[in-house]
């Protein structure tokens, strides 16, 4: 299969694996002061940090299951490097939910996840992308741009916005997502991911897991 | 979150759902219809009625997640943690049809934490008369409508209407405060569904409520024998039955 055809069916938002119920954190963000005005603005802070441990982690489980290793310190390392419980559970749902769509239309993609219970989103992709070889850069760009593209989706959503104005912002990330993905293309092993949190998304986060009346799962 | 592999996730064939039943599993009966027409309280009745006999858990889609579920915990009719609710991302109708991998990974985790279950249950987000379940998402659905919407809008039909499995007219005590023939709007709803079954729905009319339970649990007899096939209402019309009033 052609990598840039993968790509596409994999960036698809109508690829049923729930990405409709994401918001990146700016549900939260949003009910917590930050103004639609704000949005570009959060995107680079996002691609600079959860987003870049996500891609990083992606690239790496990519790696380990193209050569026929282990993904559990893949995932492991995802984890220490995302400190927020709700982040965290709604990566494994979403992990789950790809690992669904996967195992019906890809089984032995699924291979290298064997022994993992509960991997995030960053350790299926990545098993995903050996599987259907996308290259790393390919799979870092995904991740950079589907979590831009979902904040910008959920924030029309929860904004007064025109449509071309959030999708102006996603335009104009895409240097921001390259270069994310120049930093982490090139990763193999664990230790490698960055490790760059964000304090106040991962805040927000917790804030929004237990708050009543949300539009988004995280 | 244990492993516990859904029994399509071992499919080779995706082009299998809704051609084969899932005795295996608990019964997921959906229940769908415009908002205001009493899906929640159907399921609470549903609950109150059959909890003593069967083991529930309810999944429900709102606009505003949780507004069903703290609706039906509140009402006392089952344990507040079988009732969970689903984030849609304000795409209610896309979660129950195009996209059910929230509601999926719902009904797994319920599933799992609860191994005895025998139905759970799965109440739509009060959508347009085009909403139906996907027959990958649930085994049976209810479209329900009330006579307090109006005595003309089962006449019209959709997919829900024509095709669910089956439809309820609810609220059929309100009829001479809105100034509906329930007779009529009844018989309106059989000429669209062919054979289909229609139930005129009141909780103070204790028959109402026998056949609904009848209705219910011959459902799952059919589940539990691998016998009930999902049947997709579908978003298209039929045009040869379409009509015939």
């Amino acid at each position: 299969m052609h990598h840039e055809l993968v790509l596409m069916l994999l960036a698809d938002a109508r690829l049923p694996v729930g990405g409709h119920t994401q918001s990146g954190t700016v549900e939260a963000a949003l009910a917590h002061g930050l103004t639609a005005h704000d949005v570009p603005a959060y995107l680079r802070t996002r691609l600079r940090s959860v987003t870049l441990v996500e891609a990083g982690s992606a690239v790496v489980a990519r790696h380990r299951a193209a050569c026929g290793g282990d993904l559990a310190d893949v995932d492991v390392a995802w984890a220490a490097r995302t400190p927020s419980s709700a982040l965290r559970q709604a990566s494994r749902g979403q992990g789950r939910t790809l690992r669904r769509l996967a195992g019906l239309l890809w089984p032995e993609a699924l291979a290298p996840l064997h022994d993992l219970l509960a991997p995030s989103r960053a350790t299926v992709l990545g098993a995903v992308a050996a599987h259907l070889g996308l290259p790393a850069g390919s799979l870092a760009r995904l991740v950079g741009y589907d979590d831009v593209q979902t904040v910008c989706a959920a924030a029309l959503k929860l904004a007064p916005l025109d449509p071309a104005v959030a999708t102006g912002w996603v335009a104009a990330a895409l240097p921001e997502i390259a270069a994310l993905a120049a930093e982490v293309a090139d990763l193999t092993s664990p230790g490698e991911i960055p490790a760059v949190g964000c304090p106040q998304i991962e805040v927000w986060a917790q804030a929004h897991a237990v708050t009543n009346r949300r539009l988004f799962r995280a | 979150m244990p492993e516990h592999a859904p029994h399509h996730e071992d499919s080779h064939h995706p082009g299998q759902h809704g051609q084969h039943g899932h005795p295996d599993r608990p019964l997921r009966l959906g229940v769908c219809g415009p908002v205001g027409t009493g899906k929640s309280s159907l399921i609470a009745l549903l609950c109150r009625e059959l909890a003593a006999t069967l083991e529930l858990a309810v999944i429900t889609n709102d606009i505003y997640t949780d507004e069903d579920a703290r609706f039906l915990r509140s009402a006392g009719v089952l344990e507040a943690e079988r009732i969970r609710a689903v984030e849609t991302g304000a795409c209610p109708h896309t979660a129950i049809r195009d996209d059910i991998s929230a509601n999926l990974l719902a009904i797994e985790e319920l599933e799992e934490d609860y191994d005895d279950l025998d139905v759970v249950l799965v109440e739509s987000g009060g959508d347009n008369l085009t909403a139906t379940f996907s027959p990958a998402l649930v085994d049976a659905q209810i479209f329900v409508l009330d006579v307090a919407g109006g005595g003309d809008v089962a006449r019209k039909g959709g997919p829900g209407i024509e095709r669910a499995d089956l439809l309820v007219v609810n609220k059929t005590d309100l009829a001479p405060y809105v100034g509906v023939d329930v007779p009529r709007m009844i018989g309106d709803a059989r000429a669209v569904r062919a054979a289909r079954p229609v139930l005129g729905l009141s909780r103070t009319d204790r028959a109402s409520v026998e056949e609904l339970i009848t209705w219910v649990t011959g459902i799952l007899a059919s589940h539990r024998t691998g016998a009930l096939i999902p049947r997709d209402p579908g978003p298209m019309a039929r045009h040869s039955h379409a009509h015939q009033h």
